[in-house]
């Protein structure tokens, strides 16, 4: 799985579930290349519908797929899915419909194409939702088994997913994906860096770094931001001195925000968020886009210092 | 006009337009009162103008399927009676439609899903010409029109209002029956308040190999003196009342 790109994963996930099940349908809003739905549409072209350019006709027609009993996954860009973000609120959230939307290109992966095609808000947007859930994995590895989750999911999920760049770090980090479930990729005391997403590997490279400064940083990673694993998350929250959250997204009412909300209840503690304020670049590499938006290894190593002579 | 005095909330107006084209729907049978889920060969009906759910609920009281006494608590917190289809409303197949154009979205997911099932029913899509305003509305009509669904049945509630006033005053239509021809449905124009016309436009809309538009012709406010013909869409209690007794069929 690791030699495929995340779309890919996504692609050959669905095509996959399409053999297991005859009540997966496919909609793609002119998007069946770019987001990799053809590797479905190859193997179930009668369960395939391209609706053209109409990413809120896509979100309506799925609805009424579902209604007819169908389990559809729609998939476009992240970003041009969040046009049709009232149509999802009111025919799939309201009525808790069992449609999963998948957006590609999220966050920085797409770097060619520049702001417009760069979805920084949809976690916020989703997660707002009543209904729900929300995923967000790191890698290939980690797209291909929440895509595969997602068919036991009652309600309505969206999975965001990166375009091609990632790093893998999933593959070998546990055996099944469970939806809702947070997954250590480090243990750590003094700080706890809570991610979601691509930001996984960055943050297991920040880890290192304070290691080698004596500091017992642990990594957690919430590929499901709704619900988020409040077990893990309280656990570690408790024992740690500070946290730091790292995410592909704007810091407002993404996943740092939605710890941030936990931790109200919980406890509060030390946190930084860290994630993206503003609009994104055109850019030759989502890691040159990281470096200019501050998400680095070296960054979060540094903020996670800072956090804890703070709390000193 | 009993509901619109017991909540001046209802869209009255809209509801009056709508009232034949719904009694020529139920009267043939082709829609049931007590139908739903899981029957394979009924037909479904999408009030995509979701505010004229009133009109439905008028039609099931004189079917005997709704007490009177229920119509009164219209839009009230714990009535099922709400004022646009929700999840508890009875009568009503996919409900939530009272964001214009969402319903149509919908009708065509749920035509799609009918075909690809094997289902025998149709798909009864009703309306508004103001909703057609809305982008989703004709996106949905190609998908419609590009997958052939011949199961789809729209019905356009055509009565030349809109919110803010007229609807050629608040946004140029056009041709509505050429835009739906020119996409490849099979369009039928006829007097939305005369239920032999639209009886039979249904008929031919069922025998059609593409799917079908009927234009009805109507009139908001339809049959109620102080409101036929007007853009009015609520009214103060005591005038509900009062027209209430000026109701004419015709």
């Amino acid at each position: 799985m690791e030699e495929l790109t995340p779309r890919e994963a996504a692609g050959k996930a669905l095509a996959d579930l399409g053999d297991l099940r005859k009540d997966v349908v496919v909609v793609v809003a002119d998007t069946g290349e770019t987001t990799r739905a053809r590797f479905f549409a190859e193997r179930h072209p009668d369960r395939f519908f391209n609706v053209g350019i109409a990413e809120q006709a896509m979100a309506a027609i799925s609805a009424g797929l579902a209604y007819a009993g169908f389990m559809p996954y729609a998939l476009t860009f992240a970003e041009f899915m969040l046009r049709a973000w009232e149509i999802i609120r009111n025919s799939v959230a309201r009525l808790n419909l069992p449609v999963r939307f998948i957006g590609t290109h999220a966050g920085f992966s797409d770097p060619y194409d520049g702001p417009s095609h760069q979805a920084l808000e949809d976690i916020a947007l989703f997660r707002v939702l009543p209904n729900f859930t929300v995923i967000a994995p790191a890698d290939s590895c980690e797209t291909y088994r929440a895509v595969m989750a997602t068919a036991e999911v009652r309600g309505p999920v969206y999975v965001r997913v990166g375009r091609d760049f990632h790093i893998p770090a999933t593959c070998d980090l546990y055996k099944v994906f469970e939806v809702g479930k947070g997954y250590v990729a480090a243990d750590g005391s003094d700080v706890a860096i809570m991610t979601t997403g691509q930001m996984l590997g960055y943050a297991i490279d920040a880890a290192h770094i304070l290691r080698e400064k004596g500091i017992s940083a642990a990594v957690l990673h919430f590929p499901t931001i709704k619900p988020l694993d409040l077990t893990l998350l309280s656990r570690y929250a408790r024992a740690v001195k500070a946290i730091v959250t790292v995410e592909e997204h704007m810091v407002h009412g993404g996943f740092g925000s939605a710890v941030a909300e936990a931790l109200a209840n919980i406890g509060p503690k030390p946190l930084a968020m860290m994630g993206v304020k503003t609009f994104g670049r055109t850019a030759k590499s989502p890691e040159e886009l990281y470096r200019y938006f501050g998400l680095t290894p070296e960054n979060i190593a540094a903020r996670a210092e800072e956090l804890i002579s703070l709390a000193r | 006009m009993i509901m619109a005095a017991y909540d001046p909330g209802i869209h009255i107006g809209s509801s009056l337009s709508v009232l034949d084209i719904l009694t020529a729907l139920y009267g043939t049978g082709r829609l049931k009162f007590n139908a739903h889920n899981g029957v394979s060969t009924r037909n479904y009906l999408i009030l995509s103008k979701g505010h004229a759910v009133h009109a439905i609920y008028a039609l099931a009281s004189l079917f005997g399927y709704l007490n009177q006494d229920e119509l009164r608590e219209t839009g009230s917190l714990g009535s099922r009676l709400q004022n646009h289809p929700e999840d508890d409303t009875p009568f009503t197949d996919v409900s939530n439609s009272g964001s214009l154009g969402l319903g149509i979205g919908m009708a065509v997911g749920l035509a799609l899903g009918l075909k690809l099932k094997g289902h025998a029913g149709k798909v009864f899509l009703i309306t508004g010409d103001g909703e057609l305003d809305e982008g989703i509305s004709w996106e949905s009509m190609a998908v419609a029109a590009s997958y052939k669904l011949n199961n789809l049945i729209v019905i356009v509630d055509h009565n030349k209002a809109q919110l803010d006033g007229f609807s050629e005053e608040v946004l140029r239509k056009g041709d509505i029956a050429g835009r739906f021809r020119s996409l490849g449905f099979f369009v039928q124009v006829v007097d939305g308040h005369n239920i032999g016309e639209l009886v039979k436009a249904i008929e031919a809309a069922e025998r059609s190999e593409a799917p079908s538009a009927i234009i009805a012709e109507t009139v908001r406010g339809r049959g109620v003196e102080g409101l036929e013909g007007s853009t009015r869409q609520r009214v103060p209690r005591d005038e509900a009342l009062e027209m209430a007794k000026r109701v004419t069929c015709r």
